[in-house]
């Protein structure tokens, strides 16, 4: 702790300076197409971590590449592309300045039959890919290689092509399973297309916030990525090797132990300059990042068009993402979870509606005070506002509402100090100690996916297994008989979920779109407006019952998912995949 | 007419020589345009126009598989990239005739969202400019600047919501805003379209799994399309149109059309996510002819050089027309009975009980140099030396024409009908799409009629269907005069948007058009069959390929092409309201300095049982006091003022209203900041900054100063009007302090970003 808070005091009045600074900066702004929605082998599309249900010793990373591939994409069908480097990246240590793991991959493709024009025929396969897998652990001065000539399986292009006397001649899964890798450093790796994970009504998201929430009778809603394939890097990391100093997960002091927090994301990079001749082409150059991904929907939902490519090429470290910061404590989200606003002109989020009185109080709509106004106060003393702690990047303005929740949920994760606990145990006062529900916090002001690797893994059988992740941790600790009786820590079930890490199962648009409209808030005692303090006989109001009713769309993916690595599911296979509506 | 042959005989000699060599010299390269959606030239179709016969229309597709949902991000046309519609009228002349140049440019209307359209703004909003060359491309002149391109048809809140989108009345009307005519006469229209194409991707290419009921892999995709409807008189070498053709089947009014996108050679990305830069020669990335030309026919080895290959060099592909590769799947000896998919289609291996046309067999080659071929096209004289230019390239005299040359109305390329069992005598004219270029072009007479699209005889079969009525039907099977057979407007001769061209380009490899010039399939037997039309040709022309027509309508004039899917149908949903236990809705809530007052303003809504408003202030944003009280009113004004005098100096003010009802229940409006200045009058902007910054101060002689991070003084300067700039623009990027300061202390602080 002692170190953190020094490191944080390095970086807290440059925090203050470009927080003051960016206010003006969102004025300046430069008019950019976004550049890798035309380049999409090196688009990544999802990461995900989370320790793996089947054994507590194991983390697992996805990184996702490549989207919407339609499964009978042929002639040539999608895959890792030559001259690329896909990268995951791993902290585990906010007192040091750069990546502490780093997992770089490269692919080689061969043609085995070049005089046809299928892309499987009589047992040889062309656009055949291999790769190269290199690990760094000095912040990426030297990397050494840990995996060569790995398979990537092909496209499930049909039958004919895997099964049949014509094609391969084998199946599917023998071809996928074969692929699984075991790195010499330890960790077990798969690269290749699988069913793309995600899920999200993406035309309901985007005419400007049609939201069709799941189960409505109006208009069913649609996922824009069902029976779509992506190009998967999954990694499986015993947690010695991610753990800062080498610990087990058995060692971890409790379950929510700061030394197990690491933040994950991934990247894609090409080299700065591509010269084409006729029929073919060539890289040179320094290599650029092109494209990057820690938190779901970040540069989706957050950042707006004309910083897209920008945030893309930026480094999460060094503060470079501090740049961004105003696009987190005043969200474009909000505007339209506020009737001040454009609230009015968006009625699918008509359920989701942020705190404008907290406790007849504070207002965390976008340019208000929300805690602002206690800033300095003896009340804070000890909790994580004061000034003594991250007062300076939590409070930094009077103007800065969401600067309490979504920016340490995107920036530096949740720490398990007051106020960051829930109002169970506060007897209504949010600023008091309650029940532990989180601790992602990895200080280092740029955005990743931070996962506390010493939480325990909620079964996916179990009944309390939930999509919301710890929105229904929450829900269970503040309303379930069984953990709502203290402030005791104890595991609430997906505690391990999004924002804590991310299983393949969470459905982040819905969370997401709760933490921007306030639950987090609610979660930690600063309850919805229709909760009066003197007056109601529960805190859990029709509005907070609104908001966690919400959904943003399909709740679970269009497919199930494996019961072990890589647990993403088989791609979805050319010719006869059954169809279901995208739009 | 010799002078050409003679000319490209030589070639082709040389070329195909060449060509055995060519194949072991494989470079392995992956497909190079499937990583480029953006160049990506999917699908051209040219065509006489239906609603009206004095024109053509011409279409080039790009950017495959558009999700309509496909968001944030919409897919458009590409910056730094030109989408090219290429024209040749005359076989004489080198390289095109006719260019039509399309570039595009992008500007965001709103770059604060992340939503595509909104509040009536539309980001990624691109227009076009469109340049035309009549001389082989030396010179361009503008027909079209500042052309619009519809928006993605995102969904009725962005395109018909006239508060958050664009109030459009429809989509369509967006489309038909966008049809521009050139300054030289054409029809334009760029824009996003339902994709026309339709085919069986997932039984296609799992090695051929062809199945009756297959699945159009295009569904509901959407992809960007270019057309101009172009007078034929323009078109036409002479300038003629078509009441001047001497039959429906003049040879002068053949066209040759392709398509292409081209990059700049050398891409550089920015360092920091800013815009590329492009340098260097422009390069050829993609290009389009002849439907399935580089999907089904080039090999993957030889797919990206084809790309970048321009259609005068193609004679170097040419035995992957003359041998294809699908005619393997249709050849019992080779792999036909390891595709039963195509099992209905079964090239001739013994026609009329001489002639095998299969992969590496002789085909017509034992008729080379015969009497029998004299004064045919086959005839060395003519054009023997390509269509039989040895005795294992059987194709070259069908497969090979049909893309590279296109069909004379000569000898023996004539219907059976009127030949008396001769194939090599003349028949009944149904094709002549002869431009002898020796490339892959599509090739479309433009003196053949157009077959109304709600006639009973249309048809998708195009040439093929056109062959059918002109051997089988009484009104065209008389005898082997030249009148209009239906479907002669289309696929090969041209491209319709109907045509399926799997299908056709299926069985023109099974031999259907050596079929219906009399080399009739196996099973007939010449003296003892009954008819021609034997089982096997009707397995053939039963076959299809899987999906045989689009999965929505066309329109019935320019565009032609149908509105894009949009990526949300239906109504939307209307969540829940959040209830509020306060009635009253705050509209607006301002508090500005006047002087050293502040004039608060404030207007309410529902505006019931409200009893007075209480004005709060604070110094710290924590601690409020009353300053006075409004009582409510219960008109309809509801809005509201109170000044507050003497605000300043405080620094900071904090302002909010309490609003309390006649039950003694109260809430609070939003909290307002005034904040006053105590370094009277000084301002530093702008911030961020990239060359100067500017110093406006009320107060004279003070000194300005720079301090870096590491508290070195970067720059100093004094103010004696009170007016100042400092150039910052040799500094580093960062955050630096700007100090000023009068003679006896520093009265101001401000932190400012150099970018």
């Amino acid at each position: 702790m002692q170190k953190i808070k020094h490191f944080l005091r390095k970086v807290l009045g440059l925090c203050l300076l470009v927080l003051s600074a960016q206010i003006q900066a969102n004025a300046s702004s430069h008019r950019e197409a976004p550049l890798i929605s035309n380049d999409p082998l090196a688009d990544n599309t999802d990461v995900y971590a989370f320790r793996s249900p089947d054994n507590p010793e194991l983390i697992t990373i996805i990184a996702n590449y490549i989207p919407f591939q339609l499964p009978e994409g042929g002639p040539n069908y999608y895959n890792f592309g030559e001259g690329i480097r896909y990268e995951i990246h791993i902290k585990n240590n906010p007192a040091t300045a750069a990546d502490d793991i780093t997992y770089r991959f490269t692919f080689k493709l061969v043609l085995e039959d070049s005089t046809t024009f299928f892309n499987i025929r009589l047992g040889k396969q062309n656009l055949k890919a291999t790769y190269t897998c290199e690990k760094s652990t000095n912040g990426g001065a030297s990397f050494t290689t840990i995996l060569t000539s790995g398979m990537v399986p092909p496209a499930n292009i049909g039958p004919r092509s895997i099964e049949g006397g014509a094609g391969l001649n084998t199946d599917y899964n023998t071809l996928m399973t074969n692929a699984i890798a075991q790195a010499t450093s330890g960790e077990k790796i798969f690269c290749g297309p699988v069913d793309d994970p995600f899920f999200v009504d993406l035309a309901g998201a985007f005419d400007v916030g049609n939201f069709r929430p799941e189960g409505n009778t109006i208009n069913p809603t649609k996922d824009g990525l069902a029976r779509f394939n992506v190009h998967t890097i999954a990694m499986q990391i015993p947690i010695s090797l991610l753990q800062k100093d080498g610990k087990t997960g058995a060692m971890a002091t409790n379950i929510l132990d700061g030394d197990y927090v690491i933040g994950v994301w991934a990247s894609a990079s090409r080299q700065q300059v591509k010269t084409l001749s006729s029929g073919s082409e060539g890289f040179t150059g320094q290599w650029i990042q092109v494209s990057r991904l820690g938190m779901p929907l970040t540069n989706e939902a957050v950042i707006p068009l004309g910083m897209k490519d920008k945030w893309n090429a930026t480094s999460p470290y060094n503060n470079e993402d501090l740049a961004f910061a105003p696009f987190f404590i005043n969200p474009e989200l909000a505007l339209y979870m506020d009737d001040s606003q454009f609230g009015e002109a968006v009625p699918s989020m008509y359920s989701l509606r942020i705190q404008k009185h907290a406790l007849n109080a504070f207002d965390f709509r976008n340019g208000m005070p929300g805690l602002f106004p206690l800033k300095g106060s003896p009340a804070l003393d000890g909790t994580a506002l004061s000034e003594a702690n991250f007062g300076s990047i939590l409070l930094p303005n009077a103007t800065s509402p969401r600067a309490v929740d979504l920016l340490p949920i995107f920036y530096t994760g949740v720490p398990n100090l007051r106020p960051y606990q829930l109002a169970t145990g506060k007897a209504g006062d949010p600023l008091a100690a309650g029940k532990p529900f989180i601790n992602n916090f990895l200080p280092t002001l740029g955005d990743m996916l931070r996962l506390n690797m010493s939480t325990p893994a909620t079964p996916r059988n179990s009944p309390d297994f939930s999509s919301l992740g710890i929105v229904q941790a929450a829900v269970l600790g503040l309303t379930d008989a069984r953990f709502n009786g203290d402030a005791t820590l104890q595991f609430i079930p997906n505690m391990d979920g999004f924002p804590n890490g991310r299983r393949l199962e969470d459905d982040v648009t819905t969370i997401e779109l709760q933490a921007v409209s306030g639950v987090a808030l609610a979660a930690i005692g600063l309850w919805y407006d229709d909760y009066d303090p003197n007056s109601s006989p529960s805190p859990v109001t029709q509005n907070l019952l609104n908001v966690l009713s919400f959904s943003a769309g399909p709740t679970k993916n269009d497919t199930t998912f494996k019961s072990a690595f890589p647990y993403v599911q088989t791609p979805w296979r050319g010719f006869d995949y059954t169809k279901q509506p995208r739009f | 007419m010799k002078k050409i042959s003679k000319q490209f005989i030589a070639a082709l000699v040389v070329i195909m020589l060449s060509h055995t060599m060519a194949m072991a010299s494989s470079h392995r390269e992956a497909p190079l345009i499937s990583n480029d959606p953006l160049a990506d030239n999917t699908d051209v179709y040219a065509f006489r126009s239906p609603c009206d016969s004095n024109n053509v229309v011409l279409i080039a597709n790009y950017i495959p598989f558009e999700h309509p949902a496909g968001g944030p991000n919409w897919y458009t046309f590409g910056e730094n990239i030109r989408y090219e519609i290429h024209v040749d009228n005359n076989s004489a002349t080198t390289g095109d005739d006719i260019i039509y140049r399309f570039t595009f440019q992008q500007v965001d209307e709103d770059n604060s969202t992340f939503f595509n359209i909104r509040l009536g703004k539309e980001n990624l909003k691109t227009t076009y400019t469109l340049e035309r060359s009549i001389n082989g491309g030396t010179s361009y002149t503008v027909i079209v600047s500042n052309g619009v391109v519809p928006p993605p048809n995102i969904g009725p809140r962005s395109i018909t919501n006239a508060t958050v989108g664009l109030g459009a009345s429809d989509y369509n009307s967006l489309m038909m805003a966008a049809v521009s005519t050139a300054s030289t006469g054409e029809k334009v229209f760029c824009g996003p379209v339902d994709d026309p194409f339709f085919v069986d991707l997932g039984g296609a290419f799992d090695l051929g799994g062809f199945r009756t009921n297959g699945v159009d892999g295009l569904e509901k995709f959407n992809c960007h399309s270019i057309m101009v409807e172009v007078p034929i008189s323009t078109l036409q070498k002479d300038g003629k149109n078509t009441t001047q053709a001497a039959n429906i089947l003049d040879g002068d009014f053949v066209i040759g059309v392709y398509a292409s996108a081209s990059r700049p050679e050398i891409t550089t990305l920015s360092t920091e996510g800013g815009k590329s830069t492009f340098s260097g020669d422009w390069i050829q990335v993609s290009r389009l002819g002849m439907p399935l030309t580089n999907e089904a026919v080039i090999p993957v080895g030889f797919k990206d050089k084809w790309n970048g290959t321009l259609p005068s060099d193609d004679l170097q592909f040419a035995k992957y027309f003359s041998n294809p590769e699908l005619a393997l799947y249709m050849d019992d000896s080779q792999f036909g009975g390891a595709v039963p998919g195509l099992s209905a289609l079964r090239i001739q291996s013994n026609s009329l009980g001489a002639f095998d046309f299969r992969n590496g067999k002789k085909g017509l080659w034992d008729l080379k140099g015969t009497a029998a071929v004299a004064g045919t096209a086959l005839d060395d004289a003519i054009f023997g030396t390509i269509l039989l230019p040895d005795d294992k390239s059987p194709r070259a005299v069908d497969i090979l024409p049909i893309f590279y040359t296109g069909v004379p109305n000569l000898r023996p390329y004539q219907l059976a009908t009127g030949k008396g069992g001769d194939p090599l005598a003349a028949g009944k004219p149904f094709i002549n799409n002869f431009l002898p270029t020796l490339g892959d072009y599509l090739r479309l007479n433009m003196a053949v009629p157009v077959t109304p699209r709600n006639s009973p005889d249309f048809n998708s079969l195009g040439i093929v269907q056109a062959a059918v009525l002109g051997l089988t039907d009484p009104r065209f099977n008389g005898d082997a005069s030249l009148q209009f057979i239906p479907n002669m407007d289309g696929f090969p001769n041209g491209r319709r948007l109907e045509d399926d061209v799997t299908t056709i380009e299926l069985q023109a490899v099974g031999g259907v058009a050596l079929a219906a010039i009399g080399l009739w399939y196996d099973d007939f037997e010449p003296g003892v069959s009954p008819s021609p039309v034997t089982q096997d040709l009707l397995n053939v022309l039963t076959f299809q390929a899987g999906v045989t027509q689009n999965d929505t309508a066309f329109k019935p004039c320019f565009p032609y092409q149908q509105t894009p899917w949009a990526g949300f149908t239906g109504e939307g949903y209307v969540g829940p309201r959040s209830t509020d236990p306060l009635p009253l809705t705050w509209i607006g809530f301002q508090a500005e300095r006047s002087g050293k007052d502040v004039l608060l303003n404030w207007e309410i809504a529902n505006s019931q049982n409200n009893l007075r408003y209480e004005v709060e202030h604070s110094l710290d944003g924590s601690r409020y006091s009353r300053l006075g009280n409004v009582q409510a009113d219960d008109d309809n004004t509801s809005k509201y003022r109170y000044i507050h005098s003497g605000a300043s100096p405080a620094v900071a003010n904090f302002y909010r209203i309490k609003q309390v009802d006649k039950d003694g229940k109260f809430s609070f409006s939003p909290v307002r900041i005034v904040k006053f200045n105590p370094v009277a009058g000084i301002t530093v902007s702008p911030n961020p900054a990239s060359n100067f910054i500017n110093v406006f101060s009320a107060e004279k002689n003070i000194s300005v100063s720079l301090v870096d991070g590491a508290g070195r003084r970067m720059a100093i300067t004094k103010l004696e009007s009170g007016n100042g700039q400092i150039n910052i623009s040799a500094l580093p990027r960062g955050i630096y302090t700007v100090v000023a300061e009068n003679t006896k202390t520093i009265i101001g602080t401000w932190r400012i970003l150099k970018q």
